[in-house]
């Protein structure tokens, strides 16, 4: 959680810093009055409207990719973070079914690059003008702002209040509902979760088969079947399982020096 | 996948991400059209700039394929996006 916090002191500018010319490789509205960076989704589907290549956006997403995975969005979303919070509220929690994992990728390719591309920013579906983290941190702050000094309050477009409701009820009900079903940003990350640099390491030696880490993982994952499975955002919360089986590595670890310090003992 | 395989791929995208990360703030421009003074002049933009301008809605894709910036040279531009 103090990690989390800490980056959302770099996310939201706190000495008045903007540095909207680079995108964060996190989900966050840059019209949010607080952002220091621009969101690297709003970019690929602004360029994708002008029909530009967006070199900086992709060539940040495939690096943190390459690098972390969605280790990103276990770690550094504040949009992650904030579901987390409410999360932390005791209500009953309902699971998912797996295949609505997949909805991320209609997301990406359906409202990120292909509606933009062929029809513009000013299509209903544009992710922008849907984007429930808009919603909450720019559309709001913003009708606030415009209530408090008196002007008239302009509001967001009626599907955009309609799915901030229901990822609103939703968050405190399931277990980070945008991260697991709509996130594209995730839905990048997730691909490079194979073979990121990070990743989470299973010993089968050290494995007793206490199936703890299937009631830890709250994303409804088997990490000793599946540890890097691109529904998993790397909260690693599955490596808290007694006999230290799970655990955070690099691709450059040697696996034999786990089995041969496991013999020793 | 092997672990060797692994790296490869991991340093690959690495290196392709950097790469294209490099091309984007060093070299991509991008032409588009503005007003300066009632006339129609073509400034080039970087894309820092570009993303700078994409952000709060300044720059529009017209129907002939040319991007117009929604503000003319010397005016304030928008505060926030348009959506």
């Amino acid at each position: 959680m103090w990690i989390q916090t800490s980056f959302l002191v770099v996310w939201l500018d706190p000495l008045g810093i903007r540095y909207h010319s680079m995108c964060s490789p996190v989900f966050h509205c840059y019209a949010c009055p607080l952002s220091t960076f621009a969101c690297p989704i709003g970019v690929l589907a602004q360029f994708g409207a002008l029909h530009v290549f967006p070199f900086v956006a992709i060539g940040l997403l495939v690096t943190m990719g390459a690098l972390f995975g969605t280790l990103i969005c276990g770690w550094a979303c504040p949009f992650g973070f904030f579901q987390d919070l409410v999360a932390k509220i005791p209500t009953p929690k309902f699971d998912l079914p797996k295949f609505t994992s997949y909805f991320r990728y209609v997301i990406l390719f359906g409202t990120v690059l292909a509606i933009p591309y062929f029809f513009g920013e000013d299509h209903p579906l544009f992710v922008c003008r849907i984007c429930p983290a808009g919603a909450l941190e720019s559309a709001i702050p913003t009708m606030i702002g415009q209530a408090s000094a008196g002007e008239p309050v302009v509001w967001p477009n009626a599907l955009k209040l309609i799915i901030l409701i229901l990822f609103l009820i939703a968050i405190f009900f399931v277990k980070r509902p945008w991260c697991r079903i709509l996130c594209p940003l995730g839905a990048i990350f997730s691909l490079f979760n194979k073979f990121s640099t990070f990743s989470l390491k299973f010993n089968r030696l050290h494995c007793t088969e206490c199936k703890r880490c299937h009631k830890l993982c709250e994303f409804g994952i088997e990490p000793e079947k599946s540890p890097n499975d691109s529904r998993c955002v790397r909260c690693l919360e599955c490596t808290k399982c007694g006999p230290n089986a799970l655990k955070l590595g690099t691709i450059f670890s040697d696996d034999k020096s786990d089995l041969k310090n496991y013999k020793d003992k | 996948m092997k672990k060797q395989v692994k790296i490869f791929v991991a340093v690959l995208f690495f290196v392709l991400g950097i790469a294209l990360l490099c091309y984007g703030l060093l070299v991509h421009v991008t032409d588009i059209t503005a007003m300066e003074n009632n006339v129609e002049t073509v400034l080039t933009k970087n894309e820092p700039e570009m993303i700078k301008l994409a952000s709060i809605g300044g720059v529009k894709r017209d129907e002939s394929g040319w991007i117009n910036q929604t503000f003319a040279v010397g005016e304030k531009p928008p505060e926030t996006c348009a959506t």
